[in-house]
């Protein structure tokens, strides 16, 4: 009998010490004073003066201006459809005759995330600049940014509005 | 032979609670593997914030089953009441913010009263007083020898829309309670943490005429341009000894993924596709990536070595998987599980691993994107939205802990931590 309790003792015990989690006794050996891994106070950068683009004001940058005539696309396109014809060739006419280099800004709807949003703008921008350069427009005076879904030009929500801000601006370098 | 029946009991008991779970599908951890601890408050100005602080610190961690009551006793006594005697800890603080903070935790053990912890942390500010109780409960985590979880004394930084073609990068505590605004004016996006202790950034600027990426140390104010480039330019990752970057950029007027040597200040072409590739992390042992590439017409997650053309598709389901994480080789991804072309789509998070197939779900309601790994890759922070209100939201892999902290700032563009 004795020998059944021994056994069982030790092979409950064995059991128990594997599920606990007990800590260890440390009493009085953490009794410091330390703040120092916080940190210490971080930066407050203020970069206004600058803004995107090449100044003016923010009216400007939310529409093509310089004669230009902004290209809208469908929701997850970036192919031109043919109902922007009439606005390319205002662009084409307008690319062939400027001096100085033409900014061409993709941009996106809301409903997209993170870098995916900015890579579908540029693929917009990118449209618009092949067509251009197909059209007699010099590739060397065009640059491409994309503003992704950050330049709204509406905030509504509604389908009209998600319309006008799947577009590519387009505007001189000043 | 009644004994023999008691250890054959316990010994089914404790097989079939260690053998019979799949882990994979476990839902919480066992109650009985978390330490059950309560939280007594001796501040002389007690606050539920800060009560609620400890308690989503010690929930988070997967290691302790926390009391909600919200106790209050003398930081300095010994004594324990009754009905704290069923916890297996107590932890004792005080909080006083009258000149800085100052915060003075004890850990006692319930049985006995025996003191397991003692110490005081102070910083000579206010605003950063949820840093010294992730602090505080992540010593006496390392205390108690469970796996680590200093993670939850890290910096969130991220980026958020402020105006049509203006942002702001903003400094958080994990739960959102500390924010400070650090890069002000302008467009400023895609905040990335430059080192493993957080003292630089890199973001991407819109000042100039084609988007440039900038480097700034937090502390000091300095700043330094890395790269710029038509089109776009993101940093999507940072090699784990902080020399290497992978880069979404487009000198072409293509976005592709590129690896950047900030030692050579030279760049390799890691991926070469006419549609859309971004969102480079590397995985396993940085010689290979992860990536969203639209190569399929649709966004979705694929892999690729850096140095060969081989690529391979990572996931298999879902109408558009458009952002992921990764950590070793582990991937998080947020996959969109509705069709609709405006608003209200469900999209989820799935955990998967770039060597095996397994998939599991991390999320099954709402619309949860910006899948982040935490550093030591045990949790993942995401944001939530559900009808109009959003959260920041961390689930804990190992133990199945999940938290949801309100959310009360502006559309975030982009998030790092």
């Amino acid at each position: 009998m004795t020998q059944k309790l021994l056994i069982a003792g030790t092979v409950l015990s064995l059991l128990l010490s594997g599920c606990g989690q007990n800590a260890p006794e440390l009493d009085g050996k953490n009794n410091i004073t330390d703040g120092s891994d916080i940190g210490g106070d971080t930066v407050s950068i203020d970069e206004n003066g600058g803004g995107y683009g090449s100044g003016g004001s923010m009216g400007n940058y939310n529409s093509s201006s310089d004669g230009f005539r902004s290209v809208y696309f469908g929701f997850g396109d970036y192919t031109i459809s043919p109902n922007m014809e009439s606005n390319m060739n205002t662009n084409v006419k307008v690319g062939s005759s400027a001096s100085a280099k033409i900014k061409i800004e993709g941009n996106c709807d809301e409903f997209g995330t993170d870098e995916y949003n900015y890579a579908l703008g540029l693929k917009r921008a990118k449209a618009v600049k092949d067509s251009l350069a197909a059209q007699g427009v010099s590739s060397s005076k065009m640059v491409l940014v994309s503003f992704g879904e950050s330049s709204p030009v509406c905030t509504e929500p509604s389908d009209t509005c998600y319309d006008r801000n799947r577009r590519v601006d387009l505007r001189l370098v000043k | 032979m009644q004994y023999l029946f008691v250890v054959l009991l316990a010994m089914n008991l404790f097989t079939s609670t260690l053998f019979a779970v799949d882990a994979r599908l476990k839902i919480e951890k066992d109650v009985e593997q978390r330490v059950r601890i309560a939280l007594v408050d001796g501040s002389t100005d007690q606050s539920s914030k800060v009560f609620n602080i400890f308690l989503s610190d010690l929930k988070i961690s997967g290691h302790f089953l926390a009391d909600t009551v919200h106790h209050q006793g003398d930081v300095s006594s010994n004594m324990l009441p009754p009905t704290l005697k069923s916890q297996e800890y107590v932890l004792r603080y005080s909080l006083n913010q009258q000149s800085g903070t100052e915060l003075n935790v004890r850990l006692l053990k319930s049985s006995d009263g025996t003191q397991l912890f003692k110490k005081s942390y102070s910083i000579p500010t206010t605003d950063k007083m949820p840093f010294l109780i992730h602090k505080a409960i992540s010593d006496i985590n390392d205390m108690m020898q469970y796996p680590d979880i200093s993670w939850i004394t890290r910096y969130v930084v991220y980026a958020v829309y402020s105006a049509p073609g203006l942002s702001e990068i903003r400094l958080a505590d994990y739960t959102f309670n500390y924010k400070k605004t650090i890069i002000r004016g302008g467009l400023n996006l895609f905040p990335k943490w430059a080192d493993k202790d957080q003292r630089s950034l890199y973001y991407t600027s819109y000042k100039g005429t084609v988007p440039a990426l900038y480097k700034l140390n937090i502390y000091n104010g300095s700043k330094e341009e890395i790269v710029s480039s038509d089109g776009m330019l993101v940093c999507s990752d940072v090699n784990s000894n902080g020399t290497k970057l992978l880069l979404t950029m487009a000198p072409e007027g293509q976005a592709d993924i590129y690896e950047y040597n900030l030692g050579s200040r030279s760049k390799t072409r890691v991926t070469d596709f006419k549609g859309i590739d971004v969102n480079g992390k590397y995985v396993d042992d940085e010689n290979s990536i992860v990536f969203i590439s639209n190569r399929l017409g649709y966004a979705n997650v694929f892999k690729k070595s850096i140095h060969s053309p081989a690529t391979s598709q990572v996931v298999y389901h879902g109408r558009n998987n458009n952002a992921c994480d990764a950590h070793g080789g582990k991937i998080v991804y947020s996959s969109r599980e509705s069709n609709n072309a405006f608003g209200g789509n469900t999209f989820n998070l799935y955990l998967t691993s770039s060597g095996s197939s397994d998939t599991r779900p991390l999320t099954t309601t709402g619309t949860n994107q910006f899948p982040r790994f935490s550093s030591d890759g045990s949790t993942v922070l995401f944001l939530k939205q559900s009808g109009r209100s959003s959260s920041i939201g961390y689930i804990n892999l190992t133990s199945q802990q999940s938290l949801l902290f309100p959310f009360n700032d502006r559309k975030i563009q982009s998030i790092d931590w």
